[in-house]
């Protein structure tokens, strides 16, 4: 079984160092293809012993499970630059954040009668093998294909399927979850040395309180509410300072924290359904690298002045008033 | 090599948890003694096959390494209870915040010329081995009773030597910090929640998400700024989501929150250090049951004014 990716950024290059290290696949039946080949993370894959290739064609004939590890207003460039050459075997897996099933299916569909594609939202402590990840099944995904990605997904952190209407609310709250993450132990850090710690020692003790709090949570029948009791003695300082917290309305940031995440996912999922992007924006990506691959063609799919379709249009169609070229 | 316990609530229970899980001791080398008996984990103590006992001076006379794992403001009637049993074996570790090395060694000066002492500060996840723990040494403690003490913290998560003035910004910090954690872990999921989620799973994956986000920063040599950068693709849901963290103050109120858990535990140490403190507040505790103890006097506290605690000897009465 070879895996392989779509992109070698950072969602690549975490996935691939969990597997590697959960052993549950060789690196040498792993390859990755970008077209720019300098990324640091294209670099440190080529040292684990993957693959690396500028050819996403290579990639897709060499793989059976097919990551699309790219940013998702790129999906629907690279589906239709491989499309014609998925086969039976493959089983597409999506990672992009608010990019749909039927979004993707809907240009597989040009090419194949029943592609099959599971949608999942993971995150990056996938790198250390404490990642989060959750999956929707697509129209034509089979049993043993959602079995193999939760065998992968599974090696590397917890994975569970949902149904896909939950993907955005999991891309809020675990997927953007190790960046509030981040930011707290910062700001415990700075507390601690506030108070005298050195920076090292106290990032090391608010890190492991963190982890060690979550890990009582995940081991625990327990509410979080219970824990939380169980650790703030009567007068004594950890209610002094959860009083602190709870005064400027920490739950409440949090709160909100995860719903803005969902809402931005969910915005940038309606603007790409709305299949029109701007020229600018999409020029901010590798597009002109993108442009150079073979198969992916100019004169149709992008770059005319007004806006840009991109779900809906085929390399030798154009939309009605787009065709300028 | 045996290990007791005097006090056989949270503490004594999440440690020998995580000891006997880490297999760093038997149970059956663990002695815990508490006077009541009904608390719900002595009977986790007892299941996992640690001796339970009424008495301290058992405890005492059973063990080597002797955990102080009392309430801070019972410490002093446990040091004069157990100070005539305190062998050269003994190595002494006070578990209670706040309470300095200084105040135990003049304890149990009274009755032995070198006391070991080591204070430390530890925290409840030491249950699942993933603690925090540091600890300082007292004037009598050897290079070797540090090890010890190492070696068996260790084995239930991060441990490391410091000096005792750091002690209060770590009780403020880790010692603190899963219960900020907990409250942090309820909220994400009441926002998963609201965005759609069924609730086991929201609190699921929010705890997932601090482990492996932990995890990660503890195996990295980058800055959290660095990862959290990583994180926060342009114009991509996760920075929509921290400006709301920095627009509220995110960062001010965790800097807040370890500073005044800090500054609290350093305001008991310094009521203890008064030696006093009100026969209400000591009622609140198990005091009769103490006063039960053999070798505990009604000389040494119970007065109606003023209970002097680390200075009386047990025939002496301050006027």
């Amino acid at each position: 079984m070879s895996v392989g990716f779509i992109g070698a950024g950072q969602l690549a290059h975490a996935l691939v160092k969990g597997f590697a290290a959960s052993g549950v696949i060789a690196t040498h039946k792993i390859i990755a293809s970008s077209p720019e080949t300098n990324l640091p993370t294209a670099t440190a894959l080529r040292k684990m012993g993957v693959n690396v290739t500028t050819s996403n064609k290579e990639t897709v004939s060499r793989s059976d499970v097919l990551f699309l590890a790219v940013k998702p207003h790129i999906i629907p460039f690279v589906l239709d630059e491989i499309g014609p050459d998925i086969e039976e075997r493959h089983l597409i897996v999506s990672c992009a954040a608010g990019v749909t099933i039927s979004s993707i299916e809907k240009k597989l569909l040009q090419y194949h009668t029943a592609p099959k594609v599971i949608r999942c939202m993971s995150n990056t402590p996938v790198m250390v093998r404490e990642g989060a990840t959750v999956y929707a099944a697509g129209t034509h995904t089979e049993l043993e294909d959602t079995k193999l990605l939760e065998q992968l997904m599974r090696s590397v952190g917890y994975c569970m399927e949902v149904e896909e209407d939950l993907i955005d609310a999991v891309t809020g709250l675990s997927g953007s979850g190790p960046a509030y993450a981040f930011t707290a132990v910062d700001a415990l850090a700075d507390g601690g040395v506030k108070m005298g710690l050195p920076r090292r020692l106290a990032v090391r003790l608010g890190a492991q309180a963190l982890l060690g709090a979550a890990k009582m949570l995940l081991d625990s029948e327990h509410h979080p509410g219970q824990l939380k009791d169980n650790v703030a003695s009567p007068g004594g300082a950890t209610i002094h300072a959860l009083h602190v917290m709870e005064s400027g309305g920490f739950r409440s940031l949090l709160i909100n924290a995860v719903e803005a995440s969902c809402i931005r996912t969910r915005e940038l999922q309606h603007l790409a359904d709305q299949e029109k992007i701007s020229p600018a924006a999409i020029k901010k990506t590798t597009l002109k690298k993108v442009l150079q691959q073979p198969g992916v063609t100019g004169v149709t799919g992008v770059g005319v002045p007004t806006g840009i379709s991109l779900f809906n249009s085929h390399n030798s169609k154009q939309k009605g008033n787009s065709g300028q070229d």
